[in-house]
């Protein structure tokens, strides 16, 4: 088998769907669009956690977001029959990543645990994989961020501050998820408990719309959630493959 | 010698020729790059930055009385939760409340006593101690006691409770002056005296949202930052999806779209201020037609006589039909729950309207039900310190008393009324008339500008204090609130500043703490010694640790449900008024709605730049003021997003840019509150308008509050243009199906697969 062939084969396995259920967790999260309020707590509670910088008036306007969790709105109908609808909005972690495939230097990649991760000294800034998500939630460092002092005080130990030049994006709390499987190993399980890791996100929201876990476990709260008829997931026909569901908002005046 | 490498040269220079010193820094200068290139998505296997502590406090961000968890590190706080522990919020928290943080560590905060130097409002001022601070303020104090004028010193206080509000009026009561004004400008008056005329109760109920079936809500934004958010939004997402088969349903009246019209399944733009009538048409066809069979019919069909549906739907602007269903829907879902507030208790004729919403959970049997209104009890440990609330009423008496010379001291805590209250009340020309101001805020607001000492009070992270949350929830709770972090700054708690005063005048006797944690302390040991299980079981130190562990400490009792019924007189009482408005519909043909801003709530968040760079939740602005036009009235006045308008009332004008949004009644304007700081901080000075000046100075008779959704104003425009900032993109969908919907009783279908990841199905 030549090498490319081998090369091939691999790559093939690879985007299959299911490939990373093989492994020990496949991460997913399930967002229930009847409960959204659409409140935010989760943004703050992002921001807090990953230490997002606070960008100021001037870098905003110039569309220069950063948010890896934010909440987008769509209005439908016209006054007085005018619905807001909102859906929160962060990396989905998909399993076919389109991200993943176009970095040129591999900055960007999946991990076992069916996570999209992003090595930032890895990233040389080309901002071809922002091009490519569909979701738009790949943000881009264009400048150096500073925290007026003492504001710095509250940065997150667990989560490095990224620098000018750096793309970066959701990671699913990843810094959670190392230590929640740290804990299980001190405690001698093999496996997290269902609940055990829960986003900043997760952990916020006050309408208790958003669950994580591991889908592979058939017990857990997430494959529960994904069970529901509700259940979709945003341009799946584009087949990447989210880790992020979503659970239909019912429509009060449509039934 | 050949084979020698630069790192071997650069230790030779070092060793040999030129000295270690220099070799040192020159190795320093050229050496090898780092090698580990891995980031700490994957930490390095030997760092490690210890073990988290985790302190249980309340969140002071608002008056809902979150209990929360502060992570700290290393002696900083890094991040807040929600206390899984607390009743109210269990575990979940707002954006606001996560923002407490940058209260904290906020750098405009003020780190050390001040005394004026130059004229008010320079902002000229000198650092002194706390000895010559408190000195002063008692000079001040015990001069007005020696020539018996003691009742010119006032204490206004920003909604305080718990013990630490208590030690206020303990203080006050020694000191000899009865002026102690308790009031929040983001917790409505109305409500209180609307429970207390309908129930005889001065007290929030509680709305049993979660287990409820369907809500009618009149002008409350419960979810967005009405009473208690996250409550309120726990109890809807269980009641929308937390029960199989039942889904409650909701119906929000607003005359623009708040975070809980977006949320619920019905948005009813009634006619600004007729929201009482409407709930009076509802009541009226409840007991007319909907089968109403108490005892008293009789009674509310004569009170109820006028309400009409055809009377109803003409002055509300909802058609007959809509009134029809909505009394059907109220009266024959059980349980179902009617909530009053925002906007509605603002008007001119907001604690009738108010009670009118209580009359129509009266006429539902809603009161003491689960899924309906249920009371609180009084906790065994005795009522908390909530009833002397003051509002607008007593703000206007206290700047004419300073007008007139009345008021000699003015001590300030924890509010700001000169951003509060409208320019037509000429609050801050009062306060020019006070010869002493002390301020004990932590930030340089517009109020404590104009200060003459600053005695700058620790944040809520740095203190000891408790509460008793409200409306609570149906239980008694109380909560602790301890430092989770040392202080930062020359700065100290409220309740030691107090107590401190305290000693300088000589009322050690009467307040003998040495410390607020000691007073706070010796207050939970009446809460043990009256809850007869603690003390029982356990001595005051277990208890008191494991409060202090747990943040929280409740009875599991509940009121019993006693059989409600209301007084005829009460009954007879029930009406609605048309809302009066300032200014004729010719001169200036819109209703201005202001409204609580999501993130900056009252303006007091306006400091802290994650809630400046939180989007609005409905339009996505982030940083400034806009005025919100439906699109019909834009198009008419031929006026885009990012215009400058002058918004015009009889008592002033603010320019603002025009923000078109869909979901507004043509004939009103919104505008946010919470920005047009002049004072307060780097993030929060000179950006965006302050609403609240124009507002006109109507009141509600029975309250004396401000009736803030009162007045009219027209829009000028300016032919300059500003542009507004706001995320995200496209504000239609244009069929890409990003946000799904379905159809209600969907909620059991077959799951599809399509190799091994589940696929969206179309419910038949």
């Amino acid at each position: 088998m030549s090498f490319f062939d081998d090369f091939l084969a691999k790559w093939r396995e690879y985007r299959k769907p299911g490939y990373y259920e093989r492994f020990d967790y496949a991460w997913t999260m399930t967002i229930d669009l009847d409960r959204c309020t659409g409140c935010e707590a989760c943004v703050t509670a992002c921001q807090a956690e990953n230490n997002i910088p606070i960008l100021g008036e001037a870098e905003l306007a110039k569309g220069r977001e950063m948010q890896w969790m934010r909440i987008e709105r769509y209005w439908e109908g016209e006054y007085p029959d005018v619905k807001l609808r909102f859906i929160p909005m962060l990396c989905q972690h998909c399993d076919a990543a389109p991200c993943e495939t176009v970095c040129p230097v591999s900055a960007t990649y999946h991990n076992q645990d069916g996570l999209n991760a992003q090595v930032y000294n890895r990233c040389i800034g080309t901002r071809s994989c922002a091009v490519y998500c569909p979701y738009d939630v790949r943000y881009f460092n264009y400048t150096d961020h500073q925290w007026d002092k003492p504001l710095d005080e509250q940065l997150n130990p667990d989560v490095t501050v990224r620098e000018k030049g750096v793309m970066e994006k959701c990671t699913f709390c990843i810094q959670r998820i190392r230590q929640a499987k740290d804990s299980a190993k001190d405690d001698g399980r093999r496996r997290v408990r269902d609940g055990e890791v829960q986003p900043a996100c997760v952990q916020s929201c006050p309408a208790e719309a958003l669950v994580f876990g591991d889908r592979q476990d058939p017990e857990s709260r997430v494959s529960s959630m994904m069970d529901n008829a509700r259940a979709y997931r945003v341009l799946e026909e584009l087949n990447t493959l989210p880790s992020v569901v979503y659970l239909k908002k019912v429509d009060g005046n449509a039934g | 010698m050949a084979m020698i490498d630069r790192r071997d040269f650069v230790k030779l220079v070092g060793a040999g020729s030129v000295g270690a010193g220099a070799g040192f820094m020159l190795a320093e200068t050229i050496k090898h790059p780092v090698e580990h290139l891995i980031p700490y998505p994957v930490p390095p296997e030997e760092f490690s930055q210890g073990i988290a502590t985790w302190y249980n406090t309340v969140c002071s961000m608002c008056s809902a009385g979150c209990g929360i968890s502060v992570r700290t590190l290393e002696g900083r706080a890094k991040k807040i939760e929600g206390n899984p522990s607390h009743p109210v919020n269990q575990g979940r928290l707002c954006a606001l409340g996560q923002a407490g943080l940058q209260v904290l560590y906020n750098p405009d905060r003020l780190t050390a006593p001040m005394l004026r130097t130059g004229e008010r409002g320079d902002g000229a001022f000198v650092q002194t101690t706390w000895e010559e601070g408190l000195a002063e303020a008692a000079n001040r104090l015990s001069s007005l006691r020696a020539s018996g004028q003691v009742d010119r010193v006032c204490f206004l206080a920003g909604g305080v409770r718990g013990h630490v509000g208590r030690l206020f009026e303990r203080f006050m009561a020694e000191l000899g002056s009865d002026r102690l004004l308790n009031c929040d400008f983001g917790h409505a008056q109305t409500l209180y005296t609307a429970s207390e005329l309908f129930f005889g109760e001065r007290q929030l109920p509680y709305y049993d949202l979660e287990n409820t079936r369907y809500v009618l809500s009149f002008g409350a934004d419960f979810l967005g930052g009405w009473l208690s958010p996250v409550h309120h939004s726990l109890g809807f997402g269980r009641s929308r999806q937390g029960r199989s088969g039942v889904r409650g349903r909701f119906v929000q009246i607003e005359p623009r779209m708040s975070l809980s019209g977006a949320a619920a399944d019905e948005w009813i733009p009634a006619r600004p201020g007729t929201e009482g009538i409407l709930a009076l048409g509802i009541a009226r066809h409840i007991v007319e037609e909907g089968g109403y069979a108490g005892a008293d019919r009789a009674a509310w069909a004569e009170s109820l006589a006028g309400y009409t549906t055809e009377r109803v739907a003409e002055q509300t602007g909802i058609e007959s039909a809509t009134i029809v269903r909505l009394a059907e829907a109220f009266a024959g879902t059980r349980p179902s729950l009617a909530i009053g507030g925002g906007a509605v208790g603002n008007h001119t004729n907001g604690v009738d309207a108010l009670v009118a919403v209580n009359a129509l959970n009266y006429l539902a049997g809603n009161i003491g039900q689960t899924g309906g209104l249920v009371f609180n009890p009084v906790p065994a440990f005795g009522p908390t310190a909530r009833a002397g609330q003051s509002g607008y009423r007593a703000l206007l008496e206290l700047a004419e008393d300073a007008r007139q010379g009345r008021i000699e001291v003015l001590i300030l805590n924890a509010t700001n009324p000169v951003f509060a209250m409208p320019a037509a009340a000429a609050f801050e020309q009062a306060l020019a008339e006070i010869p002493f101001i002390v301020s004990l805020s932590s930030f340089m607001d517009e109020t404590t500008a104009l200060a003459d000492l600053i005695l700058p009070s620790h944040t809520y992270l740095e203190s000891w204090g408790d509460d008793t949350p409200e409306p609570g929830v149906g239980f008694t709770v109380a909560a602790i609130a301890q430092p989770v972090v040392a202080p930062l700054y020359n700065t100290r708690a409220t309740a030691d500043i107090i107590l401190g005063l305290a000693q300088e005048l000589g009322l050690g006797d009467a307040l003998p703490w040495a410390s607020a944690e000691e007073y706070i302390k010796a207050s939970w040991r009446e809460i043990y010694e009256r809850a007869p299980p603690d003390a029982a079981t356990r001595s005051f130190d277990e208890f008191w640790r494991s409060v202090l562990k747990a943040g929280i400490w409740g009875e599991e009792t509940r009121r019993e449900a006693a059989a409600f019924t209301v007084d005829a007189s009460v009954i007879a009482r029930v009406g609605v008024a048309a809302p009066e408005f300032s200014g004729s519909s010719d001169e200036y043909p819109f209703v201005l709605h202001p409204y609580s801003s999501h993130a900056l709530h009252d303006g007091r968040a306006a400091n802290l730049p994650w809630m400046q760079e939180l989007p609005d939740p409905m339009t996505s602005v982030v940083y400034g003021s806009w005025v919100e036009l439906n699109p019909a009235t834009a198009e008419e006045l031929e006026l885009r997003e990012g215009d400058l308008v002058e918004v015009q009332s009889a008592h002033g004008a603010v320019t603002v840019p025009v923000f078109v949004f869909p979901a507004i009644r043509p004939d009103v304007v919104a505008v946010p509150i919470g920005q047009g700081h002049s004072e307060y901080g780097r993030y929060a000075k000179n950006r965006g308008v302050n609403v609240l000046e124009i507002l006109a100075p109507l009141v509600e008779p029975t309250t004396g509050s401000l009736a803030s959704s009162a007045t009219r104003v027209r829009l000028v425009r300016t032919g300059r243009t500003a542009r507004i900032v706001k995320t995200g993109g496209a504000s239609r969908q244009l069929g890409r199906g990003v946000v799904q919907t379905t159809g209600e009783g969907a909620s059991a279908g077959p799951r599809a697969t399509l190799k091994g990841i589940p696929i969206t199905v179309e419910p038949a």
